[in-house]
């Protein structure tokens, strides 16, 4: 006789989460989900603004053909992940290094830390913007430091050059993203319990042994959250490159998304712009992914003593 | 009235199922705890009570009302936590009255409920500092003093004690005590803790993996256990536990020694019968050194393998029947190691109970 | 070489690394302020002039419309826009993301962790990357150039995130405070408004404060997405800055600084609880 209002409590039960999050849901799913299978369907189409008819072009896989035959999409692609592993793995072993500095450091320890805050808080365009003026050839800080102090007379060509204007662009990047590493790091130097170190130093660890073995393991999980978090926006290194060089001078500084953004609104060929956008898509998932594993199977292994 | 009858009642996470179908009937007024090794169901059963977990089969009656499908708010009932639970943002006074607040009682009853509380417990000092503030026992004492405001039909414990240490669980252990007779008012209390079940109860339910192993009164559950985990699981030192085997009227260990077989108990086994000798550590004293012993009982020369002084009483480490078994000497002298010595064994406190089922052979 | 000696050293090093470290931290941000105070005169000047001659707010009175000098860059709507923008999608952004929130940290339910890992690589897409069917979308629904597309972007975009901060802060308030205040007489949901919200409310404000930011520095999407002062924030308009024939470094910096005080100001604010949350969040998963 209660059977019907008891199953319809339990039933509410159950479905209490699932309502708390449609509405995250619906918002995912109507402005990246759908889009995303938009633009699935556009990389298979010869679709280009200017045509708006060609969206109904099916072209089936020209696009990606076009693309993985397309020399400049493999330089792009290549040197995007040639800065992602150089900026990464910088951030990481500046950020263990602030890390390990700022936890020495006894006095205006949280000052330093706030400090160190700031510049994941900037906007990437802005800290573009500030290094596309340090770095200026003519007028740029660096350029008036050097031939002010005398170490060199000529304007050296910080953002023109090959070489150079990669490099500024990675001395932004780490400039920017580099707190990411050294909060989460620091915050794990605070979390860790003294017993183990101890432990190690009566057992005959010598400083070098008890970090490697102890301190180094102990510190992993952070550092996974710190490459999750960031794996999650690496992306932003466009709006850097957007202010700084514009993928110029002559592609040289070229990543995937800014040649996204160049044939999808400069040149208008939509259908390839959405077949490159998936291959930087996959890209962002994949590292993501990696290292949100990384981090459950490092947080399994430390049993939550973190 | 406010009797809780359970009625077959089983919880299921997924598949898994954690509590078997229970069933207790538990009186007005009466202190039932509910105690048991962890994982055994006690605190699933208690939450089911509460209503902080659906129940996925059987009944639950508080008073005449079936609550399965009521939320906890409607159950009239309270409730310590084991961590206290106490609302971090609101000072001792709102922690007390918030419940009545809730229940949007005008402000003269919440006051005068919220100082007949804290008297009670003697928190009038403390009423305008926060949990933060408050050592454990006094945090305690608050949890209770939340319970207690409502006067609801039934409080529920949940290892209250577990958090203290072992002085102030004592002196808590007895405040309850004290409490429950000042309130009367039916409790189901969830512990651990044996030692806090005798001292509390007015019934004990002895719990594991899922099922009732025994109902009773503390004496009850102590003198006459219904098999060897309650035997084992109340009392401590625990009861030693011998396999043996009923041989021409005597209980023969493995190694070939025994002892008569208890004459209260004779009627209930048969010849070759396997069993299990239980016997107290109480129950088994060297000559001399128990407490006088006009009944039927077997002496055996044990030899002593480790004597723990504990000041009144004296624990003696020894093998009986070829296993390690526990005795103990009152009024204690001098013990040195190896020295072998006369045991007296009060057989009319023995059990016996069978090898397979592991249950009494008397049938209670 | 004796100890103390040798402590001394390290010590001194220490405190030499941490200074070098501030500074590179500190100087390009400062430099930029400085600049903003400066005139453009003295900026472009060869050889560079160190210590500023003029320093006022000529170049901010400028960018905003007041004063002799004009600037072609409609400052102020840009500013109103990023604003509007911000805070109408951190707003409904954190109320999703409580509501979201909740669920990860208080129920079990199926498939618990592959929705969250789903939830979490849906912000992994590239802006640039979602820009393309979001602008061919917008464009069919007449959201572009418009605040309300923006606010819809920028509310999914921060959803992911918001929800791993809150389900954090919510875990960190016990289980048995809900269920105590429900014992208490509370529907669950008096308990949550009046128990477990008031416990998590600072730690919500952050992940607030770190969605506001999240949508006042976005630019990727912002670029494609907005085209006139009805829409335009101020990442894009600083970029209107360099389309022109020559770069105005000293206005340029002045709207850098109106971009950067907002960040410095909330950071200060939420550094405590937002390494918390991140660390909370993260590892005891």
């Amino acid at each position: 006789m209660a059977r019907t209002p008891r199953s319809s409590y339990k039933t509410r039960l159950a479905l209490t989460p699932y309502l708390l999050l449609a509405p995250a849901f619906l918002v995912l799913i109507f402005v990246i989900a759908l889009p995303l299978v938009f633009s699935l369907y556009t990389s298979f189409t010869g679709y280009r603004l200017v045509r708006p008819d060609s969206l109904w072009n099916w072209v089936g896989l020209r696009n990606y053909e076009r693309i993985f035959t397309d020399w400049d999409f493999w330089v792009a692609f290549g040197r995007t992940i040639l800065f992602l592993a150089i900026a990464l793995n910088l951030e990481f072993i500046f950020g263990l290094g602030i890390a390990l500095l700022i936890n020495r450091i006894t006095w205006g320890q949280r000052t330093l830390r706030t400090i160190m805050m700031f510049p994941m808080m900037f906007s990437p365009i802005l800290v573009g913007y500030q290094f596309k003026f340090i770095f200026n050839d003519n007028i740029g800080v660096l350029n008036n430091a050097l031939q002010s102090l005398g170490i060199s007379d000529a304007a050296t060509p910080w953002l023109v050059d090959r070489n150079l204007a990669m490099f500024s662009i990675i001395f932004a990047e780490v400039w920017m993203s580099t707190s990411v590493f050294a909060i989460l790091l620091l915050a794990g130097l605070f979390a860790m319990p003294r017993d183990p170190i101890e432990a190690a130093k009566v057992d005959g660890c010598s400083p070098l042994q008890v970090f490697r073995h102890i301190t180094l393991p102990f510190l992993m999980p952070f550092a996974f959250i710190a490459m999750t978090i960031r794996s999650l926006d690496v992306a932003r290194a466009y709006d850097i490159v957007d202010v700084m060089t514009g993928g110029g001078p002559a592609g040289r500084t070229e990543l995937l998304w800014t040649l996204i953004a160049r044939v999808g609104y400069d040149n208008s060929r939509m259908g390839q712009a959405n077949a490159m956008a998936y291959v930087s898509i996959i890209l962002s998932v994949a590292f993501t992914y990696y290292f949100f594993t990384k981090l459950v199977a490092a947080r399994r292994y430390m049993g939550g003593a973190a | 009235m406010s009797e809780i009858r359970l009625n077959n009642v089983v919880k299921r996470y997924g598949r898994v199922e954690v509590v078997h179908g229970i069933n207790l009937e538990i009186a007005h007024n009466e202190f039932v705890v509910l105690v048991g090794p962890s994982g055994c169901g006690k605190s699933t059963t208690l939450r089911m009570i509460a209503g902080l977990e659906d129940i996925s089969d059987g009944e639950i009656h508080i008073g005449d009302a079936l609550v399965n499908d009521l939320p906890p708010r409607k159950r009239n009932i309270s409730m310590v936590f084991q961590n206290y639970a106490l609302y971090p943002h609101m000072s001792v006074r709102e922690n007390l009255g918030f419940g009545l607040k809730i229940a949007k009682q005008p402000d003269a009853v919440v006051a005068e409920r919220v100082d007949e509380a804290a008297s009670i417990l003697g928190l009038s000092e403390l009423m305008d500092r926060t949990p933060a503030e408050l050592s454990g026992g006094q945090r305690q004492r608050v949890a209770m003093g939340r319970a207690i405001v409502r006067h609801p039909e039934a409080f529920l414990f949940d290892e209250p004690l577990s958090n203290l240490d072992a002085k102030l669980r004592v002196q808590m252990r007895t405040e309850i005590k004290k409490l429950h007779s000042k309130v009367k008012t039916t409790v189901v209390y969830v512990t651990h803790d044996q030692v806090e079940a005798m001292t509390l109860a007015d019934r004990i339910v002895v719990m594991k993996d899922g099922h009732i192993e025994q109902v009773g009164t503390p004496m009850e559950v102590f003198n006459h256990p219904l098999n060897t985990f309650v035997a084992s699981f109340i009392g401590s030192p625990p009861m030693n536990l011998i396999p043996a085997r009923i041989e021409d009227g005597k209980v023969v260990f493995g190694d070939k020694t025994g002892v008569p077989l208890p004459n209260r108990l004779s009627e209930f086994v048969s010849d070759g019968q396997e069993v299990i000798f239980g016997i107290r550590p109480d129950d088994m004293t060297p000559e001399g050194h128990g407490i006088s012993d006009s009944g039927q009982s077997a002496t055996l020369e044990l030899t002593v393998d480790l004597a723990e002084l504990l000041g009144t009483e004296t624990l003696l480490y020894t093998h009986l029947g070829g296993q390690e078994a526990l005795g103990k000497m009152f009024d204690p002298r001098h013990v040195q190691e190896n020295e072998t010595l006369k045991f007296r064994l009060s057989l009319d406190k023995a059990h016996l109970f069978d090898a397979g089922t592991g249950k009494s052979v008397r049938p209670d | 070489m004796n100890a103390s000696l040798r402590k001394r050293l390290v010590a001194i090093a220490t405190w030499i690394a941490t200074f070098l470290l501030m500074m590179i931290i500190c100087l390009p941000g400062l430099w930029v302020v400085l600049t903003g105070f400066r005139p453009n005169r003295e900026v472009l000047s060869k050889p560079a002039i160190w210590i500023p001659e003029q320093f006022n707010l000529n170049n901010f009175a400028k960018i905003f419309g007041f004063g002799a000098e004009q600037v072609a860059i409609p400052v102020p709507a840009y500013f109103t826009n990023s604003l509007v923008i911000a805070l109408t999608s951190t707003a409904i952004a954190l109320i999703i993301g409580m509501s979201g929130g909740y669920a990860f940290a208080r129920f079990r339910f199926p498939f618990k962790n592959s929705i969250f890992l789903g939830l979490m690589l849906s912000r992994t897409v590239p802006g640039i990357a979602l820009s393309l069917p979001v602008f061919m979308i917008w464009s069919r629904l007449g959201l572009i150039d418009t605040k309300m597309g923006m606010i819809i972007v920028y509310t999914a975009l921060n959803i992911p995130f918001t929800i791993w901060l809150i389900d954090g802060f919510f875990r960190q308030v016990p289980k048995e405070m809900s269920e105590a205040a429900q014992v208490d007489g509370c529907t669950r949901w008096q308990a949550f408004w009046r128990v477990e919200f008031p416990l998590a409310k600072s730690g919500i404000a952050s992940a607030g404060i770190f969605a506001f930011l999240t949508s006042w520095n976005e630019y990727a999407l912002a670029s494609q997405l907005t085209r006139s002062t009805d829409s335009k924030t101020l990442p894009v308009g600083l970029m209107d800055f360099t389309a022109q024939f020559t770069i105005d470094w000293a206005g340029m910096s002045a709207m850098a600084v109106i971009i950067i005080i907002p960040a410095l100001i909330l950071t200060f604010l939420v550094q405590k609880h937002l390494i918390a949350g991140l660390t909370f969040g993260g590892v005891k998963g």
